[in-house]
């Protein structure tokens, strides 16, 4: 999967990778923190949205065209996918939400508290909250979703990842229960959820739309409901065609301020997004490598209407299979870490778009370590493990070596892949050979662990290190591909998945990353940099993150 | 001639069946799995199991293929895996004709210039009009369509500014010229040349000679005579091709934004969506056999002397 291309759907060429990579909900650590210390949250937020500068008077109405590919589902219980994701949050909603600020905001819960054993949450709901027919929404409607979220029928492929959480819900999935036990209606307007342990991040997941509310009545009318959807967005579907257009309308009634917009076009059929830009057919555009130069260059008039956007939550790198001669020998790992020099291929190959990686985790995310050393580029300490080791330093005695990159089709590898085997080979001595698969075969091939030695990416699915180290290095996890196995890094994984205080749980995650880092099951190589889009000089207010929030309500035209 | 087509027409079954069978065994044992896609590079196996068993990917291929011949006599062609709240007639059916249409488009361009050029330049053989139009044709056939489609779009969306960019409006709408103009060029090359072999053939034979020698004027020497009896392989090329209408096209529908059957289809095979990979193998599948017997029924008609 290649990660850095998630985010905005913006190239018809990207669709496909796009379609098959997993949605995200992010948010930084420290927002989350402050937002369960007061849980009041919600009024801080409305003040938050009063003190942006919307110039009431020129800003009302217009119409925001932006490109994407076919939703494959505007079910919110049903969305695993990003495109799909990208429009449930703009047409849905749940009891929390995020930001512009990234921080976790009230949405349809007006506030909440949370029990001193951190296990159970009470959300208090605005009273006044409505779906787009009109109908007021209940915890009773809350229940109902959750529950159909994870009915056995209902068929999500991610409940269990978003609400497994919840005391009950994997009884519910399995199809042993009936009702979810950790969900109880207080009252109309009070729900109370308990999960199985204390955990932080639980808000921050119910932002993704597997959590949201949908009507029971609207979902009852048959297996098309999503083609009339019933939801408590700050837009509601006006026209959808399969695979050519879809239109939002503004919600006037929408409980967390109407958008200023009055309709969004998403053009669904793809086409040369470049050129749709320049014709004045978007509004907004990505930027692809080829047409950065021209747009970097200060005289292009299309240069003023180049932004940065924050760069994702993402990690890629080299997975070595641990159980794989010659990668069974720790010592050949780290050899390979350190005969690479990140920095230099980071500026000279990939223009300094990426950041060279020192760790697992990226730059910003909840328990990032800063002080990390990292591998530094160290040729000579590189041959000298390899001698170490029990292979030797005589490469031609190596067993066989191959790295699996997905995608490719038999074209070239990417450039910088091409420049890190150039330096095993001279550095080292070593050959290695590349085969490229389809992602639906290195998919399979990834899960089965069959790959020796691996490229690809991890995207955080929300903001805690859990979602990268416990789930990417326990020994005992489903997505642990390169069979990493070390008992005193898996103690402390398990003992920072019930560590109450923050600060202590990610000091356990920093010496988890340090000892996985030394361990060297992985070659960290970049975390995703700033990207580029071309966004109109009359759309104020748009929301640069990569990430899947509600965004469009914020925009206004000047 | 009605035994015929009977007989021909009773062997189309067997033959869907055949193709529909192959695409099913080769779903089956192939490497990837629609369920683990949609689950993406997180993975829980059990969730996956759980909704295989839902979807009855876990039973025996064979119990699963009746089930689908079941269905799809009754034209119920199943559910997508990837679009989860859509069916596959859904998907398809107004896709194939929005691709069928800019097929058909394209396909007009190619006729309408290309064989009237190859009589041309076959009756022309030899001087500098022959190979200058046939070099220009060849030279417009080996430009692939990374360049073309970008060229028309820069140079007739942006810099004329005289046609949109993106979208589909049917086969009246004007967005439709650059497109069918990117899948016709290469065409008009294809019958130039087919057009211009076959017509010189025609014309070293003596029956063309006895019409001149009896006294015919030019005019239906060449229509009547020539073009017709030349027209056979031409035919042949035209009519097997319209079958590949309803395949559209990938690249070209990509760059003009064009609701076609192509960009699901490969979107369709890249998530192993097997429900529409089936349907469309069966809907290509059925289009050859048409387009096959339409064929070998139009030969009759142009030359009497073929029966069956």
């Amino acid at each position: 999967m290649h990660i850095t291309k998630k985010g905005l759907h913006l190239s018809f060429f990207l669709t496909l990778v796009l379609g098959l990579t997993f949605a995200l909900t992010s948010c930084n650590s420290s927002s989350i923190e402050t937002t369960i210390a007061t849980p009041t949250a919600e009024s801080s937020s409305d003040a938050k949205e009063e003190s942006q500068p919307i110039n009431k008077t020129t800003s009302e109405g217009g119409v925001f065209k932006l490109i994407s590919s076919d939703p494959p589902t505007l079910d919110p219980h049903l969305a695993s996918d990003a495109t799909s994701a990208t429009m449930i949050v703009e047409i849905f909603g749940g009891l929390v939400t995020i930001n512009p600020d990234l921080e976790v905001v009230g949405d349809i819960a007006k506030n909440w508290e949370i029990s001193l054993d951190r296990l159970t949450y009470t959300f208090f709901l605005r009273e006044h909250a409505v779906f787009h027919n009109g109908k007021p929404v209940t915890a009773h409607d809350f229940k109902w979703s959750l529950e159909r979220a994870c009915d056995t029928l209902t068929e999500s492929l991610v409940a269990e990842q978003y609400l497994g959480d919840i005391v009950g819900v994997k009884a519910k999935l399995r199809g042993k229960a009936r009702d979810i036990k950790g969900v109880r209606v207080i009252d109309d307007h009070t729900l109370q959820i308990t999960i199985d342990q204390p955990k932080t991040y639980f808000l921050a997941k119910l932002t993704y739309p597997t959590a949201f509310v949908v009507d029971k009545n609207n979902v009852e009318e048959g297996k098309r409901w999503t083609r009339n959807p019933n939801g408590t967005g700050p837009f509601k579907l006006k026209e959808y065609t399969p695979g050519e257009l879809m239109v939002l309308g503004s919600n006037p009634e929408y409980h967390l301020g109407a958008p200023h917009i009055s309709e969004v076009r998403y053009l669904l059929s793809g086409g040369t997004s470049m050129l749709m830009y320049e014709n004045d057919e978007l509004d907004i555009a990505g930027v692809g490598l080829a047409d950065m130069d021209r747009l970097l260059d200060p005289s292009n008039p299309l240069n003023k209407e180049l932004h940065k956007a924050p760069p994702s939550f993402s990690t890629t790198y080299i997975g070595l299979n641990n159980n794989d001669p010659p990668f069974d020998d720790p010592k050949v790992r780290q050899a390979l870490n350190f005969a690479i020099n990140r920095q230099e291929i980071a500026s000279l190959v990939l223009a300094d778009l990426v950041h060279p990686a020192k760790g697992i985790l990226p730059p910003g995310f909840p328990a990032y370590n800063s002080s990390l050393p990292g591998y530094e580029y160290n040729p000579e300490k590189a041959r000298q493990l390899l001698k170490e080791s029990t292979y030797g330093d005589d490469t031609n005695k190596y067993p066989p070596i191959m790295l699996t990159k997905a995608g490719g089709f038999g074209a070239a590898v990417s450039l910088d892949l091409e420049v890190i085997l150039e330096s095993w080979r001279q550095e080292l001595g070593l050959e290695i050979s590349i085969q490229q698969t389809e992602f639906a075969s290195y998919l399979q091939d990834l899960h089965k662990r069959r790959f020796q030695m691996f490229d690809i990416g991890w995207i955080a699915d929300y903001p805690d290190p859990e979602n990268f180290l416990d789930l990417l290095f326990h020994s005992t996890s489903d997505n642990n591909h390169t069979n990493y196995n070390n008992p005193i890094v898996d103690d402390l994984l398990v003992q920072a998945r019930t560590e109450t205080e923050t600060e202590k749980r990610y000091q356990l995650y920093q010496e988890a990353e340090r000892l996985i880092l030394y361990d060297s099951p992985w070659i960290p190589l970049w975390h995703s940099g700033e990207q580029y889009i071309l966004l109109k000089p009359w759309v104020k207010n748009y929301n640069m993150s990569q990430l899947i929030v509600p965004k469009l309500r914020f925009i206004y035209f000047d | 001639m009605a035994g015929y087509i009977l007989r021909r027409l009773a062997w189309t079954p067997i033959l869907l069946l055949t193709v529909t069978l192959i695409t099913f065994l080769l779903g089956s044992y192939g490497p990837g799995d629609p369920v683990e896609l949609l689950q993406g590079q997180y993975s829980n196996p059990e969730v996956v199991q759980r909704i295989r068993e839902q979807r009855g990917l876990d039973r025996n291929i064979f119990v699963q293929y009746v089930h689908y011949v079941q269905s799809a006599v009754t034209g119920d062609l199943g559910e997508s895996f990837k679009y989860r709240d859509r069916t596959v007639k859904e998907l398809i059916s107004k896709r194939i004709w929005v691709s069928a249409q800019l097929g058909m488009a394209a396909s007009l361009i190619s006729i309408l210039i290309g064989i009237p050029l190859g009589v041309y330049v076959a009756l022309k053989q030899g001087t500098w009009v022959d190979i200058t139009i046939v070099s220009i044709t060849l030279f417009f056939m080996s430009l692939p369509v990374f360049i073309t489609a970008p060229f028309l779009l820069i140079f007739f969306g942006l810099w004329l500014g005289i046609l949109p960019i993106q979208g589909w409006g049917g086969f009246f709408d004007t967005r439709i010229i650059m497109p069918a103009l990117v899948l016709g060029i290469p065409g008009i090359a294809m019958l130039t040349r087919l057009t211009r072999a076959s017509t010189l053939d025609v014309l070293s034979q003596d029956y063309v000679r006895t019409a001149r020698a009896k006294g015919l004027g030019e005019f239906v020497v060449r229509s009547r005579h020539i073009l017709r009896n030349a027209l056979i392989p031409i035919f042949t090329v035209i009519g097997l091709s319209l079958a590949t209408l309803v395949e559209g096209s990938f690249i070209t529908e990509g760059y003009f934004g064009i609701p076609g059957i192509g960009s699901l289809a490969i979107e369709a095979f890249f998530s192993r969506d097997y429900p529409i990979i089936t349907a469309l193998v069966l809907i290509i599948a059925s289009a050859f056999v048409i387009a096959n017997l339409i064929v070998d029924i139009g030969y009759h008609f142009l030359d009497p002397r073929i029966r069956y």
